[in-house]
This record gives C-alpha cells, structure tokens and sequence, in this order.
C-alpha cells in the first residue's frame, strides 16, 4: 500500500523532526513538505495525500484553519494537528475538525498512536 | 534503591528522565524486604516515604510513614484515601502543601517542601518532603513518590544561624555554575545596598564591586576557581553608592562527576577594620616620609656645618700661621727699614736696590697674610657708616684703570625708589672686597664683556639663606663671561681655592671677601653657570646713624720722638722686641723694655721718671696685653697704650672690631707707621 | 509602592510559582525531548516590579549579547514571554536541537529558524500549561528571534516612561552536558495582574477546599 505523507509546518526544524518520526515508524511511507497553508493546499491539487500533519501556529492561516480547509475537501483523511500549544481548548478545537492532536515536540512514541490509526482507516477506506 | 531517594542536586530541579519506575515500585519493595527498606531508608535519614498512584488515586505509604501519621500498619498493602497525605499536616501548612501537591499531580516535577507533622503523641515536627512526579509518553504524571526527612532540629539550628547571621551582619549566597541568578540572603542584599530578593542575577552582584577587583561571584571556567572563597572586595552599595569593604568567605563544592560546582559563602562588611588597616599603613608610610624628610634636613644641616667647622679649622690655622708670620715679617720689614737708613748715600747702589726688593718681597707677604688674616675673620675691622653709593663712585677711577678697555663697566646704585641705605662696614675692606671680586669678574672675561656694579636695598623677612632677618644692602657684582660649573661653585670660598692658572692668583680672593661679609654681620651669595657669567652679591646690614667722621683719611705724620719721652715697649718675642726699642731709640724716644708683663709692671713700679708711653703686643703668655694695659694704668695714671699685634684676640676685640678708645698697630709695621701711632697717641 | 488590588498573598505566590513550575516543567521536559540531555531548573523567581526595574533586573543578567526567542500572549491575563540565552550559546543549541544531522553550515543556515521553533515549543508547552491549569486559554503569537541587550527585548524604556507595575517572573535552566544556559522570562502587565490574581484564588479554591 502506497501512503503519502504531507506535513505542513513553516518550521523546517519540525518538518525535519516530524519526518524522522515518521520515518522511524512507518519507512515506506513517502513523504512530502509544505511550509505554509497556502503550499499546502498547492500540494494537495498536485499530488495525491493521505494523511495530513499540520503545525498549528503558522502566519496567515493557521493550521486548524487548514485542517478545516482540507477536512471540507477530504472528509475521510486522517488529519493531526501538531502543537506546542497544548491548551484544552486547542485540543477541543482540532477534535471539532476531526483532526488528532499531537503534542510538540513530536517523538516516535506520540506519532505511533495517530498513525497505525489513520493506517487502518486508510486500509477500511480503499477497501 | 528506591528512584525517590537519588534527589538532583540541592538548588536545582531535574525533569525527571522518562518515568522509569515501574508501577511494581512497590513490590521491589516488598521483595527487599521491609524491615531491611526500613533500615535504609532510617540511615538516610528519612521518616518515612510514599507513593501517590494518580492514575488509581490511591496512597502507599512506609511503616515510618504510618507511624508518623498514626495510620494503621494492617493498611499499609491496600493504600490510603489520597486525601491522607494531607491529614497530619499542621494545619497552617496545609493550603500551600495542597497547592503544592496540586502542581506535582498537574505535571510539575520537582516537590520540595518543609512542613509541620503533628504526630499522634501530640509533637510537632519540622518535615522536608521532597518527591517527584512520574510521567508517562504523554507527560501525564502517573506518580508521585516522596521521601519525609525529620528537620525539626535543622529548624532550630537554621533559626539560631538566621539569628546569629543577622545579627553578626553576615550575608549567605549559593550560586550553582550555570545559572544566571545566585540564590541570597536578605542581609546579603542589604549589605550590597542592593533591593531584597531571594535571587539576584551574578551581574547584579557583581556590578557592585570596584574596577580592578575580581567578581563577587566568580563564573565561567571551573578550573579557575579557587578552593576556597576568601577574599576581600572593595563595594559600591547600589542603593547610596557608598565606599565599603566587604569580605567573603565560603566553599566551592564540585559535583561529584568534576562537570559542575556549587559555590557557598558568606559575606560581611569589614570597613571599619579596613580603614583603621590602612589609616595605620598611612600612617607609617607618612612616617617613613617624614622620616626622611627630617634625615634629608638633617643631612643638609650636617653638611652646612661640616662646611663650616671646615672654614673655621681652615681659618685658626691660616690665623695662626699669620700671626707668626707677621712677628717674622715686623723683623723683617723693621730690619730692612732700619738696615736702608744707615745705609750712607755714598754706599754701593745695588745695596740700596737690593735692600728695596727684598722691602716690596716683604711687604707682599704682608699684603698676603693680611688676606689670610681677613679669610680667618681676625684682620681688626674698623667699621663705621658708609654710604656705598659714594664708596662706588670713588671707586669708578680705580675700576677703570684695573679693568681693561674692552670691558665695559656700569656702576648703578639705587634703592627701590629711594637712595640705598647707608651700611656698616669698615670701608677699607668693603673696597678691597668690591676690587676682589671685580678682578675675579674681568679674569672671567678675557674676550670682554660687561662688568655690573650695583647696588640696592634688600629687607630680608629670615629664611633666606644663612641671613637673619633685617635691612640689608646688597652690593652685586655681575659679569657674563666664562662661569662656574657646580663642582667649581661649591668650592670657590675655600681658601686657596682659585681657578686662575698657577702664579695668577692667591686663591684668596673670595674667601677673604667671605670672610669680610661675615665679620660684618652680612652674607654673600654666588650664582653662576657655565657660559652665563657669574653674578656675586654681598650683603651688608643697614645702618641706622649718619655717616661717621672719616678719622682714617688723615695720616698721622712720622715725627720724630724727644728723651723726655719714655715708651715702654713690651713684647714676648725678642726679636720683634729688640726691632722696635731700635726703632724708637733712633726715633729718640728714651725705651724701656719688658720681656712680658709682670717685668713691665715691676718696671714701671720702680721708674724714677714718668714713663707716657706703653707699646704692648697682645698675645702674651702669663699676662695678656690688655690685663697688662688695666695694672700699667693703675701703677701709672695717664699712661697711654698702643697695642702692638699680629693676631689681636678678644683681649682687643669687641665681636671683631676694635674696642672703643683702644689703638692698635697691625704687625708687621714700618718705622714710618710705628712712629706715625706713637706720635699721635703722645700728642692726645 | 505596590497597589492593594496587586499584591500578592503568600498563597498566590505559592500558586503562581506551582503553576509556573508545572509549566517550566512541561517546557523543561519538551527541551529534554528535543535535545536528549537533562535539563536542571531553578526555583522560580517572582516579583512585582516597575517596567523600569525589571528592565534593569534583565540588562544585569548578562553582560554578553543575548539572544532571545519571544512570544507575546494575550486573554485575561497579557503579556510576554521570552526564552533568553547568551549569544555564545546560540549554534550550540541549535546543534542540540537538530541532533548533530546537520553539517556545519546548515546549522549556521538554520540558526535563526530552529531558534524560532525551539522557543515556539518551549514557550508555547509552558504557557498553555499555564493556562491549562488556570482553566482559560490564552492566544499566542508567532515566535519571534530577537538580539540584542535586555531591555531591547523587552521593548522597555530604561528612561522610564513606562510608569506600570509588571509581573516579573525567571527561571534559569542549563544543560550541562552541552554548555547551555539561559532562562525563562515572563513580564505580565498589572491590569492582567487583577486577572490573574482572580484565577489564583479560583485556583486555590479548587486545590485546597476547606483549608485555605
């Protein structure tokens, strides 16, 4: 089964280490970078995703902003919003979009949950 | 060993590495064994420990634990309400304990806290609980496992330091390497003058010291650092910017792996006792000062007195040397005046020339002895008033024909606005000094030059040189030609002294005029360097009278004696005596003649005839002349005296100058001038 | 000096300290995650102070350039936090916090974006924590990388014309396996300082009953 991973974050930093997360757990998995919404959303109409991470705290339009966006776009997609904003209200706030919440920094132990996940929604959906 | 127990290091907190502990922290300790955890845990001092499950809310505590808050040990495997914890806290502890609690079960990782137990038998004991929390993946703590130390006795040890450090003045600090801030002690603040905090930045500490001394707190690299912290610093307290000194004392503790270090210390204010330090240091720094200081004067009076004990040895030497030479040179002279009056007109010429060349050789020897009579401050002054713009003006003619023509020569006398005080000086002398020094002033210029004679009125208020306070003229006489390096001028008043080439000059010059300045109760002063001429300035006192009638411009003429005139001559030296009877026995006076005084006195006891006249040298052995003089004129009403001397003595002399009423002829003498004084004297 | 309606009791200082430590602790644990060494914390330090004083509090800190990553936050209670560390540590953390995956001169390169991210997190963890345990949220702006001296950082006027009472809080951290130090700093403004003191006591409430 062919993934592909996009994570938008305007931090190269967290895209590195959400990425080296990933890797660790899933290395099959293609991947591929946007460093804002706006990229984001020019990704998405080029190429094919499945699965969604997003940093929350990005200029313009933030990442729950863009959740919302794709979510209306791609119903079924596992999204999850990764932050250093751990605030309730964020986590409520992603729950709203049906995003996942994953807190920064972003470790192999806090992706795992939110990826076999989205591994099985994404077998059921094709199935 | 239970996690709970391995604390991080004091003053820091460490996030806990990935909850570790197994929920089976429990049954490790079950499996150890109770008694032996007890045991353990008893020697490091703990009054018990306890585990806080917060996923099952539920605590475990220790049989120590149990015991303190009276919990029942049957209990002990099941756990308690979580709300236990809380029961035997005294309860004005207990809000800030739940407060605390509150934050460790919310995430916070370190729980440090002291509180007051109340134990079952009533006690209230100080605790330290310290704990920490357990997270799981998501940072969720899970746990909160702890340890109670009894600290009822540091309390009160804490208590008596806080006391004893406030009130002894002493500031703590603890600074852990790395950290920005240093954890202080409110006295610490106040006695930097800083505001009270419980935490000050290094920077802030350290701003307060002075430039040039090392930081308070010491950063940066470890290997520097010293084993202890003693040391003193010079502050300026941040709230009133005064000056103090303030000590530090302390330990550097290095954690056990070498990577960092603690430093604890104390401070206190030493001011006080710095300043009496250095006031004391000051004290004998300005005393070593002083002390040379003083040394430096002394040394320099030493000098100045070495310089004229040597004037003084160099001067009765040359007195004496002269005086004997002046009873040779009376023989002398008297021989060859006596010697050319009988020599008959028909006689050899060449006897007469012969007899007038050894007359001028004589009468320079006599000219020199006069010199060094005048250096030795002996030669019988007859000082009287002068006014020195006349005696300048007198002496213009004589200058002009001294000094050759291509020497110019200015002659200036005036006061500061009025005429220049009249002085007291014998006025022979004073032209011989002003000559002196003029010839000394045309030998300094054989290329020409200017000669500058003047003189003006000087005050002296003291402190000026060697010269006592008082009115003075001072007599300059200035050239510009070749001058005198140092070496030169410190010698020029030293007798025989001379820069002149050998045969030139007697080297007698200066300290004749020295001599002269001195007996008159005046000074001289000589300034001169090499190339710019050399200025001498003679200072003579003031003198307050009119000019005095110039008794000694009229020459007494040489006359010729009667046999009704009887002179007693009396002299110890036989030769000066026999020259004398001989001249006045020619002169045709009757003479009568004693070898000293108490023959004359016997003489003049037995005269038959009346004897006018007593001829006495001075310095006699047994009787001086004058003593003499005093039994002569009680022995003999209206006898009159002319002393006779080479060497007049005090006997004569009144500070230097002749005794009102007394006569003296100064040996050697000519006929002509032995004659002249007898003459006058019988004729009074 | 301190206005009545500011002042703090001893019970909201212990809470306001417990609620900071909860959040430097969850800040401290996300710094450890990202560089894999201990990370050693101090005791909070709090204080009430004027704009003027806590200007001066920052610039005596350090003597070096310091180098700070600030995020401003408003909702009931406004104000500014900055991680802040000497200008000298700066590519070291940035080599810590990129694992030593990057050469040289890509560390150089990011320097100024994986600072960025680094204060994001750190600061962000704190004070959502913070706010977590106040039960209100708090809006947080982009972080973003300042140089220079403390009171450039702060935006505070040395010369004094900001007459207000802040909030001043610090906490050092240092990871002594890397030889980087720096510290936590929060100024909040007064009229949030009413605010905050309100949650405290609800806080408080909640936390300890009947024993307050």
């Amino acid at each position: 089964m062919s993934v592909t991973v996009m994570i938008v974050d305007d931090s190269k930093l967290a895209r590195i280490v959400a990425a080296k997360a990933l890797t660790q757990l899933q290395p099959e998995w293609g991947k591929v970078e946007a460093g804002s919404a706006r990229e984001a959303l020019d990704v998405i109409d080029a190429q094919a995703v499945d699965i969604a991470l997003i940093d929350f705290n990005m200029s313009e339009t933030d990442g729950l902003e863009l959740a919302a966006e794709l979510r209306a776009m791609r119903p079924d997609m596992p999204i999850a919003i990764i932050t250093a904003n751990i605030q309730d209200e964020i986590i409520a706030r992603a729950r709203e979009v049906g995003a996942a919440f994953i807190a920064k920094p972003v470790t192999g132990e806090g992706l795992s949950g939110f990826l076999s996940g989205a591994a099985l929604k994404l077998k059921t959906t094709r199935a | 060993m239970p996690e709970a127990d391995a604390g991080p290091p004091p003053g820091a907190q460490a996030a806990p590495a990935q909850a570790p502990l197994p929920n089976a922290d429990r049954a490790a300790g079950s499996a150890l064994n109770d008694n032996q955890l007890r045991a353990v845990l008893a020697a490091a001092g703990a009054s018990g420990s306890w585990d806080w499950d917060i996923a099952g809310d539920r605590l475990f505590v220790d049989i120590s634990f149990a015991e303190l808050y009276g919990l029942p040990e049957a209990d002990l495997s099941q756990g308690f309400p979580t709300a236990t914890f809380f029961r035997a806290i005294h309860p004005e502890d207990r809000a800030r304990i739940r407060i605390a609690v509150a934050g460790m079960l919310a995430g916070s990782s370190l729980f440090s806290k002291e509180f007051r137990v109340c134990t079952p038998d009533g006690k209230v004991l100080w605790m330290h609980g310290r704990g920490q929390s357990h997270l799981d993946a998501d940072d969720e703590p899970v746990r909160f496992t702890g340890l109670l130390v009894d600290v009822t006795e540091r309390k009160r040890t804490e208590e008596r330091l806080r006391i004893a450090q406030s009130a002894g003045g002493v500031g703590t600090f603890e600074y852990s390497d790395g950290f920005a801030t240093v954890s202080v002690s409110t006295e610490f603040c106040s006695l930097l003058g800083l505001h009270p905090a419980d935490r000050l930045p290094v920077r802030t500490i350290n701003a307060v010291v002075s430039e040039g001394y090392l930081p308070l707190i010491p950063e940066g690299v470890q290997e520097a650092l010293p084993d202890t912290l003693s040391g003193e610093f010079l502050i300026r307290r941040g709230e009133d910017g005064e000056l103090r000194w303030i000590a530090r004392r302390g330990e550097v503790q290095r954690d056990a792996e070498g990577s960092g270090y603690r430093l604890l210390g104390v401070i206190y204010d030493v001011t006080t006792a710095k300043r009496q330090e250095s006031a004391l240091r000051e004290l004998a720094e300005t005393l070593e000062q002083r002390v040379a200081a003083e040394v430096a004067e002394r040394r320099h009076a030493e000098e100045a007195l070495r310089q004229a004990q040597k004037m003084e040895a160099v001067g009765q030497l040359t007195g004496g040397i002269a005086h004997d030479f002046n009873n040779l040179l009376t023989i002398i002279i008297g021989s060859i005046d006596m010697a050319t009056r009988r020599v008959a007109p028909s006689a050899d010429p060449r006897v007469r020339r012969s007899l007038e060349q050894a007359m001028k050789g004589a009468e320079r020897a006599a000219a020199l002895t006069h010199r060094l009579l005048a250096f030795s401050r002996r030669q019988p002054l007859d000082p009287r008033a002068v006014n020195v713009r006349d005696l300048l003006e007198g002496m213009s003619d004589l200058l002009s024909r001294t000094i050759a023509e291509s020497i110019a020569i200015t002659i200036e006398a005036r006061g500061s606005g009025q005429a220049v005080w009249m002085v007291e000086a014998d006025p022979h002398q004073l032209e011989n000094a002003i000559l002196n020094l003029a010839v000394n002033a045309r030998d300094a210029m054989p290329g020409g030059g200017t000669l500058s004679i003047s003189a003006r009125n000087a005050t002296f208020t003291g402190g000026e040189g060697d010269m006592p306070a008082g009115d003075y003229v001072a007599i300059e006489v200035a050239d510009d030609g070749i001058g005198m390096d140092e070496d030169t001028l410190a010698k020029v008043f030293d007798p025989f002294f001379t820069t002149k080439d050998v045969g030139k000059g007697t080297g007698l010059g200066l300290s004749m005029v020295y001599g002269f300045a001195k007996q008159s109760g005046g000074g001289i002063d000589i300034a001169s360097q090499p190339g710019a001429g050399t200025r001498v300035v003679l200072h003579l006192p003031r003198c307050h009278g009119g000019p005095a009638e110039d008794h000694a411009y009229h020459p007494a003429a040489a006359e010729h004696g009667r046999p009704s005139e009887t002179i007693l001559v009396v002299e110890d030296d036989d030769d000066v005596r026999r020259y004398a009877v001989n001249a006045l026995c020619d002169l045709g006076y009757r003479v009568l003649e004693a070898p000293d005084g108490h023959a004359a006195i016997d003489l003049l006891r037995g005269a038959e005839k009346k004897v006018d006249l007593l001829v006495t040298d001075v310095v006699m052995p047994r009787m001086s002349g004058s003593e003499l003089a005093r039994y002569a004129r009680e022995a003999m009403s209206g006898l009159g005296v002319l002393y006779v001397s080479g060497y007049p003595h005090d006997a004569i002399m009144h500070e230097g100058r002749l005794g009102e009423g007394v006569d003296l002829l100064s040996k050697p003498f000519t006929m002509q001038a032995l004659a002249a004084k007898v003459r006058e004297l019988l004729d009074r | 000096m301190i206005p009545e309606q500011i002042a703090l009791t001893e019970l909201e200082r212990d809470a306001l300290t417990e609620i900071v430590n909860i959040g430097v602790s969850r800040a401290a644990s996300s710094l450890r995650k990202m560089i894999g060494e201990q990370v050693l914390l101090s005791v909070p330090s709090i204080e009430v102070v004027s704009h003027h004083r806590a200007a001066r509090l920052i610039s005596e800190r350090e003597v070096a350039d310091l180098i700070a990553v600030r995020q401003d936050f408003t909702g009931p209670f406004s104000g500014r936090a900055l991680l802040i560390f000497p200008e000298t540590n700066s590519l070291e953390l940035v080599r810590a916090v990129t694992g030593g995956e990057l050469s040289a001169a890509e560390v150089v390169e990011m320097e100024q974006e994986a600072l960025a991210e680094t204060g994001n997190v750190i600061l962000n963890s704190c004070l959502a924590t913070m706010a977590n345990m106040l039960k209100r949220s708090l809006t947080m702006t982009i972080p973003e990388v300042l140089r220079g001296d403390g009171a450039k950082l702060f935006e505070v006027d040395e010369a004094g014309s900001e007459e207000g009472l802040v909030l001043f809080l610090y906490i050092d951290f240092a990871v002594r396996m890397r030889d980087i130090r720096g510290y936590i700093a929060m100024l909040m403004d007064i009229p949030s300082l009413a605010t905050l003191k309100e949650l405290l006591d609800e806080f408080i409430a909640s936390v300890v009953g009947d024993d307050a």
